[in-house]
């Protein structure tokens, strides 16, 4: 897909995105810190099905199982020399639960490797091991980029240019979180400096993922709203999770979820979808409350 | 020169808080080259710069960065003084302790800060490092007659071995107590698990390790 037909289209319409995929397949049998990539040659069926499960419930874009697939993930989780392989084999999973019409992003974390003060890591280094990666999801046919979760913007800039340097669209999202002063990173990006950072490293849409709960990230599609004009992507936690002898549980409703996608998307957001904690559910009642809501 | 350590303690405070590591341990030098008690200057000088950046944390002036280097420059001073201390103490440490963070979990930073504070409170601290199997956790606090095995999660999903390390601890028959902390990690969570101690930070978890050291005495 070009970048301008991906900007066409999303400044056409609201795009439903999928929900998060690594507590999917928790609640499918994938034990606790295993990484999800080890599911891709191990049980691809499963992989298959969570994707053909967000299809089925109403997503138009879904998310690869590559969020640790850089070589150096990889290699920390046993998966060592295996990058070209996972990622491949990730989008044809993707690819194999699609709708005509659906798109597979490819999905990028952030490489685990840590710039200074926290690590040693050089940005060179960090561009590298992503560049490895997304070739890989390029060549494996994936329509756009997503680069999520992501916490340091240094990092986060380096993956934008990889992307957009391999000529796809790309969609890029950090975590923040509401501190007293207003939304930051923990690495202390500020919220619209950030996504306007990344939208002019070649990002077509930037926004928010994962650690927070719906009604916050409402508030941060509000703030960036009153400030910038670049497509938004928000894609919220089902809530804080809550641990407790019995595992871990999201407190966010599909509803609560819904409620607050359609606030967001009525705000100005054009990419909605969910992360840790969200099902197929979610996505259906986002769905129902869009429609509801004459955003579709 | 300074005379005093009063003129040193706001400075020492000061290379904390700015993160500096070498000044840090200059001061730290210049400390015990002055005669200073090592204790002293850091209980106040070092450790009321932690707190401070605990605090400006909360406040949410500083971030992970400050955070990361406050602790490398506390770290930096407590390399110089830690010797001193020993002998000061005579070998008497007040307590043993492995302590690591758990399977699954690289997360570094506040555990070794714990660890930085525990040994400049008179622990012996066996800091065993970041990912450690539950199984080491044990063998290593047998091997050492740990009087505490401490154990760090920053993750949902890892803080959900601390209470297979707490079992693990009681099957091995062990009296080692079992303290718990890191960013998920609550009183709660560690009351349900049956850990016998929790702090919701490094300067807390002195406290809570000394108590329990002294009900194990008593």
């Amino acid at each position: 897909m070009q970048p301008d037909a991906f900007l066409q289209m999303i400044d056409q319409r609201v795009l439903l995105l999928d929900g998060g995929l690594g507590t999917l397949l928790i609640s499918m049998g994938l034990e606790q810190g295993r990484a999800p990539e080890w599911w891709v040659v191990e049980h691809p069926q499963r992989i298959y099905q969570a994707h053909r499960a967000y299809v089925l419930a109403g997503s138009e874009l879904i998310h690869t199982s590559t969020f640790g697939a850089s070589p150096g993930k990889l290699a920390s989780v046993g998966l060592e020399g295996r990058c070209q392989e996972i990622n491949q084999a990730a989008v044809y999973l993707a690819r194999e639960a699609c709708e005509p019409t659906t798109l597979v992003a490819g999905d990028v974390g952030p490489t685990g490797l840590l710039l200074p003060p926290l690590g040693k890591a050089t940005e060179q280094e960090i561009g590298q091991a992503l560049q490895e990666q997304m070739e890989a999801l390029a060549q494996a046919g994936v329509d756009l980029f997503s680069i999520e979760t992501m916490f340091d913007l240094r990092e986060a800039r380096v993956a934008v240019m990889a992307a957009s340097g391999l000529g796809l669209p790309v969609m890029a999202s950090m975590t923040f979180e509401s501190r007293k002063r207003g939304y930051f990173t923990i690495m202390g990006d500020k919220l619209v400096p950030s996504l306007t950072a990344l939208h002019q490293a070649g990002a077509q849409a930037v926004g928010f993922n994962c650690s927070v709960t719906p009604d916050v990230m409402t508030g941060m599609v509000h703030a960036a709203r009153m400030e910038i004009e670049v497509p938004l992507v928000a894609q919220p936690n089902a809530g804080q999770p809550q641990v407790s002898a019995e595992g871990i549980r999201y407190p966010a409703s599909a509803e609560e979820f819904a409620r607050h996608l359609v606030e967001m998307a009525l705000d100005g957001a054009r990419l909605v979808g969910g992360c840790c904690g969200t099902d197929p559910s979610f996505i259906q009642a986002a769905l129902l409350a869009l429609e509801a809501a004459e955003l579709r | 020169m300074p005379n005093n350590l009063s003129e040193l303690l706001p400075q020492m405070q000061q290379a904390v808080l700015d993160g500096d590591e070498q000044e840090a341990a200059r001061l730290a030098q210049l400390a015990l080259e002055q005669g200073f008690a090592p204790l002293d200057a850091i209980n106040r000088g070092y450790l009321p710069g932690i707190r401070e950046t605990g605090r400006l944390w909360e406040e949410g002036e500083y971030f992970l960065p400050e955070l990361v280097t406050a602790a490398v420059a506390m770290k930096a001073a407590m390399a110089i003084l830690n010797p001193a201390i020993e002998r000061e103490q005579d070998g008497q440490a007040i307590g043993t302790v492995v302590l690591g963070t758990i399977q699954g979990d690289i997360h570094d930073i506040g555990k070794t800060l714990v660890g930085t504070l525990l040994s400049a409170n008179g622990f012996s601290v066996l800091d065993l490092g970041c990912d450690v199997p539950i199984e080491r956790f044990v063998q290593e606090a047998t091997q050492i007659k740990a009087d505490l095995v401490c154990a760090s999660a920053l993750l949902t999903t890892t803080m959900l071995s601390q209470r297979d390390l707490v079992l693990a601890v009681r099957e091995a028959g062990l009296k080692a107590k079992v303290m718990v902390g890191g960013a998920p990690v609550t009183q709660k969570w560690a009351d349900e698990i049956g850990a016998d101690g929790f702090a919701d930070n490094a300067v807390a978890a002195v406290e809570v390790a000394k108590g329990l050291v002294v009900h194990r005495a008593a």
